[in-house]
């Protein structure tokens, strides 16, 4: 078990700058989710802490101790890969203990850490197959199995569930988060999915080309994104953004015009700097309040009604067809073409300034 | 209908065309001989070519090497039984050619015995060694990939005469080496030097095309189970023996069924570069086969015939063996 220090980390490719500087404290025990778009760099980042690949520039610490300079053997994480990365001539035993027999590991020694780890993933009926004899699900196991035999200090996930079909993924997905309080090692884990972050995660780091977004717990990056991009990366399905300003601010209350719309009353305080601004209202489809009476909000049209039977998606346009995600709970009775009127939940809106950072509510 | 509708079905009724040609025929023939024959309708064309070029001369082979005399139509030569084979076979003692009344075809045999597995041995082993260099980033890859495969766009002969002019007494090599003040040797002379170079040659002049067969067996294992290795602190010994051979196995197998056929049938380079000698030092057997049956006066069609039928034979039961291990292989 052990703590993970980026120190001004930085990576290029040539004259191609994919990391251009991460700072990260990763603390013993933690499960730490990298997530963000593809080619954000989550994946060479965990790369640079295996070992796999030399930073350009910065240090990379575990335990106090830099490891920038020690091959990714002797570092003391194991990976798992993609795509499992399993020796296809060996058996699943061969896979799980090739890395210990290079370490010329007592025989005895090999065969416990081997038979432990195969009874801790329920693999052990499996051990004299090959890989191709298995299925995805099973493959999955020994490749997490041969990073455990290995006992690292620190587990490296690189999108381990994305070859798997959804509802395998989600078994996994509950697995892997309670092996996680088994083990009790830190975990790094990256992803593109949002809901393996929030999930599993103990704190999610947000990348997006190279730079850390936001930091945070996952309901914290999920109430409090600090900007438009971790609003709209953090949360399924995404905020629902519209342009305006912030035409009045009042005590206890926040007037915010959109073009073609009527003027929208937010409860909630601002600075009054605010006044006049201009800023994108950011509203999650699950937050809107939804009223058949007129001039409880905005009216929107329903586009199309996605019925999920425990929930209802509304997929609807306002003035100027911007599009917006309603989610109401149950089944809807909202039929295309009908007009709703819809107004955020109190204290259930975010606004960004016109740079994207999040402009901060008072209390 | 639109442009682009229009367009597709011209297309559509000029890509038809030849099949709407040859579909009244098809349809009768299919009437004739019924639909579960059709089958070998459609493989006809390439079984007359089989039957013609291959399996014909395999029997017209047979008819000769039961034949005498130096006629070279069938029907002119007196049917001999196995009295080629009995004479190719007549020896006091095996392992002496020097007993044997076709001493020759025991000496060609023997050279190439000791030709075929050093040959084919140094070959694979140095086209691995190549490949495995060229598999690795460096400078000038695309580069080094071509020369190592130029040799073998080359005509034998061509390879043959540069060598020659190489090894000869007055050769490039011997002006090196006299030029470094030691003394020249004459390569191609002595028994043990030509055949040396006589493998070298050979290796030279076919290495690139299984280098380029391993290297792309090499391209296909995945780069990742490399990096697991790395993580699982697997020396480069340990990654090289416990993960590329074993991986590359069944391209090892494809070359090796390659490059042992190709060395059994060699004959052009070493013909033109020592003329099988000094002696009979690098005779292989298609040289023999070559020298009695139509160098030789009177040309013997039917021992050559029988020579090579012996070869075909010996091909046929090493291919055989050689299948039956990669199938293994493949089973695993």
């Amino acid at each position: 078990m052990a703590n993970l220090t980026l120190q001004n980390v930085k990576k290029s490719f040539g004259a191609v700058e994919v990391i251009p500087g991460v700072d990260l404290e990763i603390t013993d025990g933690e499960f730490v989710v990298f997530v963000g778009p593809s080619g954000c760099g989550k994946s060479t980042l965990l790369r640079l802490i295996a070992g796999l690949e030399d930073v350009s520039d910065g240090d990379i610490r575990i335990d106090n101790a830099s490891v920038v300079d020690v091959p990714a053997a002797d570092r003391g994480v194991a990976m798992v890969f993609q795509s499992y990365a399993l020796y296809p001539h060996m058996t699943v035993r061969e896979n799980l203990s090739f890395g210990l027999e290079n370490i010329r590991m007592d025989k005895a020694e090999i065969n416990r850490r081997v038979s432990d780890a195969a009874r801790l993933l329920q693999i052990e009926q499996l051990l004299e197959r090959r890989p191709k004899q298995l299925s995805g699900g099973q493959r999955q196991r020994v490749a997490i199995g041969r990073a455990i035999t290995r006992d690292p200090k620190i587990f490296l996930f690189d999108e381990p569930l994305s070859n798997l079909d959804a509802e395998l993924r989600v078994l996994m997905r509950v697995e892997i988060t309670k092996l996680r309080e088994r083990l009790g090692n830190t975990m790094i884990y990256v992803t593109h999915d949002q809901i393996e972050a929030m999930t599993m995660a103990d704190k999610i780091v947000v990348l997006r080309k190279g730079i850390i977004e936001q930091v945070g717990a996952p309901l914290e990056l999920y109430n409090h994104p600090r900007n438009l991009f971790v609003a709209g990366f953090i949360g399924s399905p995404r905020m629902n953004f519209v342009e305006g300003k912030v035409s009045a601010v009042a005590p206890g209350q926040v007037v915010f015009e959109a073009p073609g719309l009527p003027p929208l009353t937010l409860p909630g305080a601002l600075a009054q700097s605010m006044e006049a601004a201009p800023a994108t209202l950011g509203i999650r489809p699950e937050d809107f309040v939804v009223s058949r009476d007129a001039g409880a909000g905005w009216p929107v049209t329903v586009g199309v009604a996605e019925q999920y039977g425990a929930n209802s998606y509304l997929h609807c346009t306002l003035a100027g067809e911007v599009p917006i995600l309603v989610h109401e709970a149950g089944q809807s009775l909202a039929r295309r073409g009908d007009v709703l009127y819809l107004a955020p939940r109190e204290n259930h809106w975010h606004l960004f300034g016109a740079g994207g950072a999040a402009i901060e509510r008072q209390a | 209908m639109s442009a682009r509708v229009q367009l597709a079905s011209a297309a559509g009724a000029i890509l038809s065309l030849p099949a709407r040609l040859i579909e009244p025929a098809m349809s009768g023939i299919q009437r004739g001989v019924g639909i579960k024959r059709m089958p070998w309708v459609f493989l006809l064309p390439n079984l007359v070519a089989v039957i013609l070029f291959a399996l014909l001369p395999v029997f017209i082979n047979v008819f000769y090497s039961m034949s005498g005399s130096d006629r070279l139509f069938p029907w002119d030569r007196p049917f001999v039984g196995g009295a080629n084979y009995q004479s190719l076979l007549d020896c006091t003692n095996y392992l002496d050619p020097s007993t044997c009344s076709r001493d020759l075809f025991w000496r060609a045999l023997g050279n190439t015995m000791v030709f075929v597995p050093v040959q084919v041995i140094c070959m694979i082993a140095i086209a691995l060694l190549t490949a495995i260099c060229l598999n690795r980033d460096i400078v000038g890859r695309g580069f080094f990939r071509g020369i190592f495969f130029f040799p073998v766009m080359l005509s034998p002969v061509v390879v043959a005469l540069t060598w020659q002019w190489i090894l000869q007494r007055n050769g490039a090599l011997n002006g090196l080496i006299s030029a470094a003040g030691l003394t020249p040797v004459n390569w191609l002379i002595f028994p043990n030097t030509a055949f040396f170079w006589s493998v070298f040659v050979t290796v030279w002049a076919h290495m690139g095309f299984y280098t380029i067969i391993l290297l792309a067996g090499l391209q296909a294992i995945p780069r990742d189970v490399y990096e697991a290795a790395k993580m699982d602190s697997a020396s480069p010994w340990r990654v090289f023996t416990r993960i590329t051979l074993p991986l590359l196995k069944p391209v090892m197998l494809v070359v090796f069924i390659l490059a042992v056929i190709r060395s059994v049938q060699t004959f052009d380079e070493l013909y033109v570069l020592t003329g099988g000698g000094p002696g009979s030092a690098t005779m292989l057997m298609v040289q023999y086969i070559y020298e009695v049956g139509f160098a030789a006066q009177p040309r013997n069609f039917g021992l050559a015939a029988a020579a090579s039928l012996f070869l075909g034979l010996a091909l046929l039961i090493f291919t055989g063996i050689q299948m039956r291990i990669s199938r293994g292989g493949n089973n695993d």
